[in-house]
């Protein structure tokens, strides 16, 4: 069930819920986010995401927005106006490519929609303060869909960003961390080194920056 | 036949009449030709001493045109006697006394009489085409004045006074100035040529403070005199260049292309300068509506044709526009797509309607496949766009097989619900018609056929029990097999609730039956509601108590009817929610950790306080030089264009002002710019409530 916050004492991981495509295509984000916001950082996070219609205004009581999917990305008139609004407002939209191609048409449909909608997107330096404010990373994490030749077989070397003056206002990642972060966070404990690291360091980044 | 000698008279009169006539008209419209060029001289005249506006130049035109058309009308009225002939015959006579009026008696007595000899009309036949020409000759004299007139004025008021043009500033001569002024900035005017795919005419501006141009327009400024040392500076933005004048004749001009960003032109000549702010006309993209097909749909089979269809339209206009429908196929994380593009036309015209047929057999589409359908417009914008509209999309799936509800064609038993009706129907009809005979059975008889009746009632009540258990997908064992486990109905009930509660798998609290929040639960709340009628029903018809036992039984239908007219839910499958124990997480047990500071983010609107001080700084500077006034209001304006409009507007109504000297205009209008500025008024109290103090 889809509610808004009472009152932002706490981070709400929110996914953005819009009409054309798949925006649910990986469910268990989220919860793996959640979890890694709460393992390593003291921020006071919600135990469950919560899903943000674009065509309501309920999107801009969040801090932070996750947009992914397989399929064409249509904004209608309202998902539009009120995403600009949510960026106008200092939000942040992260968008990631669950096709991991960027001939694909999410990429080719998404990247169109957030120019008409926020401005093109430019390549993100990998000296970006995004990649230390909490962990340390030399850029964008690689991603197994990427090292195994998935989809556009590119190993994606930037994120790519819309900024709002010195600030990220969207970023996007053609990178398929959908992909790689969509598991129960249950399974981390097979892992040797957590993948979802960096979500921490993209919460952090929209909570503070 | 011979011509007789009235014919002859006549024939000379007529001719005469046509003489005098024609002197007449050829007067009546060199006067006025007269009267005209002399209006225009004098317009001229007065234009090289005062420089006439041109809205007030466009109406002394009209008023010299109207002048014109008096004299020649009120000419033709006085000498309209010209077109009679017996005035004639008189005009004639007055002329020739020695006719004695035989030329009229002639014309009056209608040729009954000779009383004009041919020999006695050779005078006259000549003296009305002398007289003719005789009168056009002194207005003649005052056309050929006034044209030398106009030949020795100069051409540049000439031409202002007889075609008033906007623009024509920089051709009037001003005697009046001559060897005063040196400043070729004044007068100056500005040529806007838009680029061709708009369509427009060019246009020219007197005097321009501020104006509008499509990017991409040919902005020429023309001056008076020499170009030498004529220069504009060009600023957009970060941007500033330098261009020279160029001698055109015997004027200077200055060629720009009008840029997407507010420009501001700084003109200057020696010590002269002036600010001219270039503002871009956008062109918006254009807008496109998807008529056809109406709403999203699901298709069953991939067969047959859909009509498409979507109207654009464009603020200048179209040059292109087309159906892009992407085919997206696969499932899970496995997708493939192409792309068709459908009804590509070419436009030239501000709206159009575009159509086409998708034909889903061509398309060879499988179940499963997505269209993604939209109409994409582009206009002709080649400077900065081109400008790229798109509608609505809509979306098609191609129905998988299985997945849509299966209908039953072969004839089915009644669904359980109907039957518990039917049955409890006929219970109740059973205890009406027991209750009917009671007075003529002994009370064993009563008992033991009310007992029948209560074994039905308890055998209908496990069925609907059952029901509600199977639709939850448990055992029909849940219910009890013995009426005499009386106790057993609340566990029953409770395990019920319990049932549903885990069915709908939606939260971990205690189930609010009441409410019925589940969905599970307010599509079986009726039939649980039917069951704890019938548990009571069968309690009184186990005691005989037929009264007490019909009013649960009618219950217990009532509510098995609403149960067969509720609206069924189907409920779909959804991906688990997944609840993180965040304490868990933290290995922090039942402590909450305490959220980091977060450092509020500076106001947005640092610009704002920007203008505001740059507006404070102009008008400082504006008491120690007034005169550059304007131009800073002017750069300002093209700096606050985008984010400020209203501020900008009204800095170019306070420069205008005070480039045409209204000081009280200028005031207001910069009255407003402060306001733009400052946003809407916020009242506060300006005294604290009242603390207690005195006592």
């Amino acid at each position: 069930m889809t509610r808004a916050p009472a009152a932002m004492s706490e981070f709400v991981f929110a996914t953005a819920q819009y009409g054309s495509g798949d925006w649910d295509s990986a469910p268990l984000l989220p919860a793996n986010i959640i979890d890694s916001v709460a393992r390593y950082t003291s921020i006071a996070v919600a135990p469950t995401g919560a899903t943000a219609p674009l065509a309501t205004p309920l999107a801009l009581h969040f801090p932070l927005l996750y947009l992914t999917g397989h399929l064409p990305v249509r904004f209608s008139d309202n998902e539009r106006r009120n995403l600009s609004e949510f960026l106008r407002r200092g939000g942040l939209l992260f968008v990631d490519d669950h096709n991991h191609d960027v001939d694909g048409v999410f990429h080719k449909s998404a990247t169109e929609e957030l120019t008409r909608v926020a401005g093109p997107l430019h390549d993100l330096p990998n000296d970006h303060p995004l990649y230390r404010c909490f962990f340390k990373f030399d850029g964008p994490p690689t991603t197994s869909q990427e090292l195994n030749g998935w989809g556009d077989n590119l190993v994606h070397k930037h994120l790519q960003a819309v900024m709002a003056g010195d600030r990220i206002s969207v970023l996007y990642s053609s990178k398929d961390y959908s992909s790689e972060w969509d598991y129960h966070p249950e399974s981390k404990r097979f892992q040797s080194v957590d993948n979802t690291r960096f979500g921490v360091n993209i919460v952090v980044y929209a909570l503070t920056a | 036949m011979s011509r007789g000698p009235r014919t002859e008279i006549t024939t000379a009169l007529q001719r005469s009449r046509g003489w005098l006539a024609f002197g007449v008209v050829v007067r009546a419209v060199i006067w006025a030709a007269a009267t005209g060029a002399l209006f225009v001289a004098l317009v001229a005249l007065t234009d090289l001493f005062i420089p006439i506006p041109i809205g007030a130049r466009r109406a002394l035109l009209a008023v010299d045109a109207f002048i014109a058309a008096g004299v020649f009308g009120f000419l033709m009225w006085r000498d309209r006697g010209a077109a009679e002939l017996p005035r004639v015959a008189l005009w004639i006579e007055e002329r020739v006394p020695a006719l004695r009026f035989a030329l009229v008696t002639e014309l009056e007595s209608g040729g009954a009489a000779r009383f004009v000899a041919p020999g006695a009309a050779q005078p006259w036949p000549g003296m009305a085409r002398r007289g003719a020409l005789r009168v056009v000759a002194f207005p003649v004299a005052a056309l050929i004045a006034a044209a030398v007139g106009l030949m020795v004025l100069p051409a540049g008021s000439v031409a202002r006074a007889a075609s008033p043009r906007s623009g024509d500033s920089v051709i009037r001569t001003a005697l009046a100035r001559v060897g005063v002024s040196v400043n070729r900035l004044d007068p100056l005017a500005l040529e806007i040529t838009p680029p061709a795919y708009a369509r427009r005419e060019s246009s020219r501006v007197d005097d321009p403070a501020a104006v509008r141009a499509l990017p991409g327009s040919r902005i020429t400024f023309v001056g008076r005199g020499a170009a030498s040392g004529v220069r504009a500076r060009v600023t957009a933005g970060d941007r500033s260049t330098l261009v020279q004048a160029r001698q055109a004749g015997d004027q200077w001009r200055i060629e720009l292309t009008a840029s997407a960003t507010p420009t501001a032109v700084a003109l200057s000549d020696g010590l002269h300068a002036r600010v001219v702010d270039l503002e871009p006309e956008r062109d918006a993209p254009p807008a496109v509506s998807l008529r056809a097909p109406v709403r999203d749909s699901v298709l069953a089979l991939p067969r047959g044709t859909i009509a498409l269809s979507a109207q654009a339209t464009d603020d200048i206009a179209l040059a292109e526009a087309h159906f892009e429908v992407i085919v997206s196929a696969g499932e899970g994380e496995t997708f493939t797509f192409r792309t068709l593009t459908l009804g590509a036309r070419t436009i030239n015209a501000p709206s159009a309607t575009i159509v086409a047929a998708l034909s889903l057999d061509a398309a060879k589409l499988h179940p499963g496949d997505v269209l993604h359908i939209r109409a994409i417009a582009t206009d002709g914008n080649v400077f900065s766009g081109p400008g790229v509209g798109t509608s609505d999309t809509r979306v098609l799936r191609i129905a998988r097989p299985g997945e849509a509800d299966s209908v039953a064609i072969t004839p089915a038993a009644p669904p359980d619900t109907n039957q518990s009706a039917l049955s409890e129907r006929m219970l109740i009809q059973l205890t009406v018609a027991l209750k009917a005979r009671r007075a003529g059975l002994d009370r064993r008889t009563l008992l033991t056929e009310s007992h029948s009746v209560a074994t039905d009632q308890a055998r209908l009540r496990r069925t609907v029990g059952d029901l509600v258990f199977a639709r939850l997908g448990g055992e029909p064992s849940g219910e009890e097999r013995t009426p005499d486990q009386t106790d057993a109905r609340g566990d029953t009930l409770r395990d019920l609730l319990a049932r549903a509660d885990r069915a709908t798998n939606q939260s971990i609290q205690t189930l609010d039956f009441d409410g019925g929040e589940t969905p599970v639960v307010a599509v079986n709340a009726p039939l649980l509601e039917a069951y704890n009628a019938m548990w009571d029903a069968g309690g009184a018809l186990e005691q005989g108590d037929l009264e007490g036992a019909l009013p649960h039984m009618r219950a217990a239908l009532a509510a098995i009817e609403r149960s067969r007219a509720a609206e069924r839910v189907y409920l779909r499958g959804r991906a688990p929610d997944v609840v993180v124990d965040v304490a868990r997480a933290r290995l922090a047990g039942t402590e909450h950790g305490s959220s980091s500071v977060r450092t509020p983010r500076l106001p947005v609107d640092s610009a704002r306080d920007a203008l505001a001080s740059r507006l404070s700084s102009i008008l400082a500077r504006a008491v120690v030089s007034p005169a550059t006034l304007a131009d800073s209001l002017l750069l300002l304006r093209v700096e606050a264009l985008s984010d400020q409009p209203e501020f900008a507007s009204a800095l170019g109504d306070a420069a205008d002002a005070l480039r045409k000297g209204q000081g009280e205009r200028a005031t207001t209008a910069l009255v407003r710019a402060r306001r733009a500025l400052a946003g809407p008024i916020i009242v506060r109290r300006s005294i604290a409530g009242w603390s207690g103090a005195g006592q």
